[in-house]
């Protein structure tokens, strides 16, 4: 995984390296792994300690999409050993062509969506900056995509006019939560509790946690303040276009 | 190892196998909500059954696991492709994959549909009436919610007020955000149910432990599946539930009467189960998509289709999902999705510019959804997104389930493009009109109010849908219906289809009970008929009656609804 020196001013100084970003320090819902049920075990541990190899994708498109996931789900917090793989999942996703259970009809299959998306990526930051896509600042990186998360690419290229901007920023994000939240890792941080079968849940009301969880710790966590990927809660647009299902909810 | 179904549930062995070249009575295509109960029924009253499922056969303990990503193979997630004003997205967001279909990550809330309902274009004049009322149904309504059987308040006030077999379960904290939201504002709301989940044990199904993975397949056999609810006694009654065949094509004879299914087995090859009638379960998508796809002599638009309405009429209800975010820790992820909803705006008001209404439910996203959420409803990405996601725990989410009307341009088509086994994949275009877009604005816009009297200190919403239905409605008239009220095809006397595809309209109750209902009643005449569907090419109407010797073990007299 490539990772970047970080140019940023960040709230609380430098970015730290960081084993456990998030308020929930000690939670491991790893160590819990005891009480899960066999299946579960197994598929989880396998998420941790095997990584997919890069099948799909050529070296340099790699490069290119790992470039680009750092932007959209940066770990620059997290220290190397604790960095989440993104890529290899979406790797292993398109290797196999396995699909969502659909495809909007004015969108490529996923496969050719992500190729020639990367692609245009590419080379909006040559039109623009001159450069490669991976060798741009992180902020000239955040401007060309951010211009994509706004729909509004800048440069223009012939390729949003073929796949509808928001729709391939939404299989993009959405393939790289899938990585990220499925992991434990980013469960301690967020303060999820994780797999709970055969064991359950005892305290279901006011939030508290099991005896296994922990309590809220908040504290000022230091995401750079001058990121364009900051939320702008006045700015927030009220909402971003209709995305794949997430799983089915009522 | 046993194949097993649930902690301490196995699946009855040997199942019976019916030989290649034996003449089956019954062929059904799907084995989920309405599948499961259908073959179920028509084992026990003795007729010769195979249902073919596209998906596996779930060993519980082996293949499912409690994990969002790790449950990806529960959907359906071969190609379809969705368009229109208003794409629907598929996959994880409706039907299932597998014995028990869709009843398998359904939430499972678990309400009845209104009396009104039944009547909508009467009493509306929009929609469509249904060729039954609701007084037909409510005995398999209070039937079915033995057999799930049913957890919920002892007093559901909403519609034809009734009670519930089990006990309502305890309040998680997005329930408790409903309950105090809705308190504020003179709103009534119920909590603990409806809901498919067991509060108690039951037979050889433990009670719910809270653990918040309804939509990954409950491990715990708590929530109910047709995979553990009536399955196991169709087997026990001689039925064949055959795993990884998809059908491909209903086979039609010379003088109009359907002889079998066509289909690919786990191995690829094509295979022929003949039959003396066929039911098609399919849900609302693979149901009109076989119609289609079946098309031949005489039925050159698709079969069963002399109307031209297979793949008309499609509805999905509004889903919209408002968040809050509040400022002491919520939890969402624990209980169960399903718990605490009011039906206070489910019928038309003549005071709003819409007909009909909706529903107010709690959802409980997961880290991975509730991440797709935040995505589409506050453009998160980036810094902002790892720093909205570590709050997970302080945000609590409440559903719209707004009742969208059955237009004829919503729609299942065959697509150019084929999937893996050679077979048309569907086509589905969904377009929002006028009424439905008010009904949803007004729904977004009480539930957000909801989020705020309940104490949310930030509040945000997604657009979605849920639960597709309708594509092969059901109705007195062969021009522009596909099924007779007991899911018959008009146009040919031994196809019959059961599932969700047949609803005229959704009303704002989730699908899943009218739908197992539906599927015992439509059994119960079956059965009454006897040897006529094979023989016979007259159609009788007459109620079957409702036979209560059919259900499965540990149901038949346990819990009887508390009615008001």
């Amino acid at each position: 995984m490539s990772r970047k020196s970080f140019p940023f001013r960040s709230t609380g100084g430098d970015l730290r390296d960081l084993d456990h970003p998030g308020y929930y320090a000690g939670l491991s819902t790893l160590a819990q792994k005891r009480s899960w049920d066999e299946a579960t075990r197994r598929a989880v541990t396998e998420r941790v300690e095997k990584t997919p190899p890069i099948r799909f994708f050529s070296e340099p498109e790699a490069a290119l999409l790992d470039a680009v996931i750092d932007r959209l789900l940066p770990q620059d917090d997290r220290s190397e050993a604790r960095t989440i793989p993104i890529l290899p999942v979406i790797d292993e996703r398109l290797f196999k062509n396995a699909l969502n259970g659909f495809r909007y009809e004015n969108m490529p299959p996923d496969q050719e969506a992500y190729r020639l998306g990367i692609k245009a990526i590419d080379e909006m930051a040559r039109s623009r900056f001159k450069q490669h896509f991976v060798e741009l600042t992180v902020h000239r990186q955040e401007l060309i995509l951010k211009s994509l998360h706004d729909g509004q690419p800048d440069p223009e290229h012939a390729v949003w006019r073929r796949i509808p901007v928001h729709r391939f920023w939404a299989l993009l994000m959405e393939d790289c939560v899938t990585a990220y939240y499925a992991h434990p890792w980013a469960w301690d941080e967020i303060g999820f509790g994780g797999p709970a079968y055969p064991r359950g849940y005892m305290r279901l009301e006011n939030g508290l946690p099991e005896p296994w969880e922990k309590h809220e710790q908040r504290y000022d966590w230091n995401a750079p303040a001058d990121s364009l990927s900051v939320l702008d809660e006045q700015g927030a647009p009220p909402e971003h276009g209709s995305l794949h299902g997430h799983g089915g909810s009522h | 190892m046993p194949h097993r179904l649930g902690p301490m549930q196995t699946l009855p062995s040997p199942m019976r196998r019916f030989a290649e070249n034996e003449t089956v009575d019954y062929c059904i295509v799907g084995v989920g909500s309405a599948g499961g109960v259908l073959v179920q029924r028509l084992a026990r009253a003795g007729f010769r059954v195979v249902a073919l499922e596209a998906g596996p056969f779930w060993d519980t303990e082996k293949d499912w696991v409690s994990d969002e990503k790790g449950s990806h193979e529960l959907y359906w997630n071969d190609l379809r492709i969705t368009g229109g004003t208003h794409p629907l997205a598929l996959g994880s967001n409706n039907s299932g994959k597998g014995v028990g279909g869709g009843s398998v990550h359904w939430a499972a809330f678990a309400p009845r549909f209104h009396p009104s309902d039944f009547r909508v274009y009467t009493e509306d004049g929009v929609g469509a009436d249904w060729p039954i009322s609701y007084w037909d149904l409510k005995p398999y309504y209070e039937l079915l919610e033995r057999e799930i059987p049913i957890a919920g308040p002892a007093w559901f006030p909403w519609g034809d007020p009734h009670g519930h077999p089990y006990g309502p379960h305890p309040l998680g904290g997005v329930g408790d955000v409903l309950v105090r939201g809705c308190t504020k504002l003179g709103i009534r709301s119920v909590a603990g149910g409806p809901v498919a989940i067991l509060s108690a044990s039951h037979g050889d199904r433990p009670h719910c432990i809270y653990r918040g993975f309804c939509l990954q397949g409950c491990k715990v056999g708590a929530k109910a599946s047709t995979l553990i609810t009536h399955v196991p006694d169709a087997i026990t009654h001689g039925a064949e539930i055959r795993a990884h065949s998809m059908a491909s094509r209903i086979s039609l004879r010379d003088d109009g009467r359907v002889d079998g299914v066509v289909y690919i087995d786990r191995d690829g090859a094509e295979r022929f189960q003949i039959s003396r009638a066929v039911i098609v379960a399919g849900y609302a998508i693979e149901t009109p998509r076989l119609l289609l796809n079946s098309a031949c002599p005489g039925h050159r638009h698709g079969m069963a289709n002399s109307s031209g309405t297979v793949g008309k009429y499609l509805m999905a209800q509004a889903g919209n999902v408002v968040a809050g975010r509040f400022e002491e820790l919520i939890r969402l992820y624990k209980a169960p999705p399903a718990h605490a909803l009011s039906e206070e705006f489910y019928e038309t008001d003549k005071r709003r510019d819409f007909a009909r209404g909706f529903a107010v439910q709690t959802v409980g996203p997961l880290p991975v959804a509730f991440a797709k959420q935040m995505i589409a409803a506050m453009g998160a990405w980036g810094w902002g997104l790892r720093s909205v996601m570590m709050d997970y725990n302080h945000w609590a989410t409440i559903g719209v389930l707004g009742e969208i009307l059955p237009w004829e341009d919503n729609r299942v088509e065959l697509a150019e493009e084929k999937d893996q086994f050679g077979l048309r994949v569907a086509r589905v275009t969904f377009n929002l009109h006028d009424n439905d877009k008010k009904l949803i604005e007004f729904g977004k816009k009480r539930v957000t109010e909801i989020m705020w009297a309940a104490g949310a200190q930030q509040v945000v919403q997604e657009s979605r849908f849920a639960h597709l239905v309708g594509a092969a409605r059901m109705g007195a008239d062969p021009a522009t219906s596909v099924v007779d009220k007991f899911g018959r095809t008009h146009d040919i006397p031994n196809l019959f289809i059961c599932d969700d595809s047949i609803l005229p309209t959704q009303g704002s109750a989730n699908p899943g009970l009218t739908i197992q209902a539906l599927a015992a009643r439509t059994a119960d005449y079956l059965i009454r008929q006897g040897d006529a569907i094979f023989f016979s090419n007259y159609r009788d109407l007459a109620e079957p009656g409702i036979r209560y010797d059919l259900s499965p073990p540990y149901t038949r007299f346990k819990g009887i609804p508390r009615i008001a």
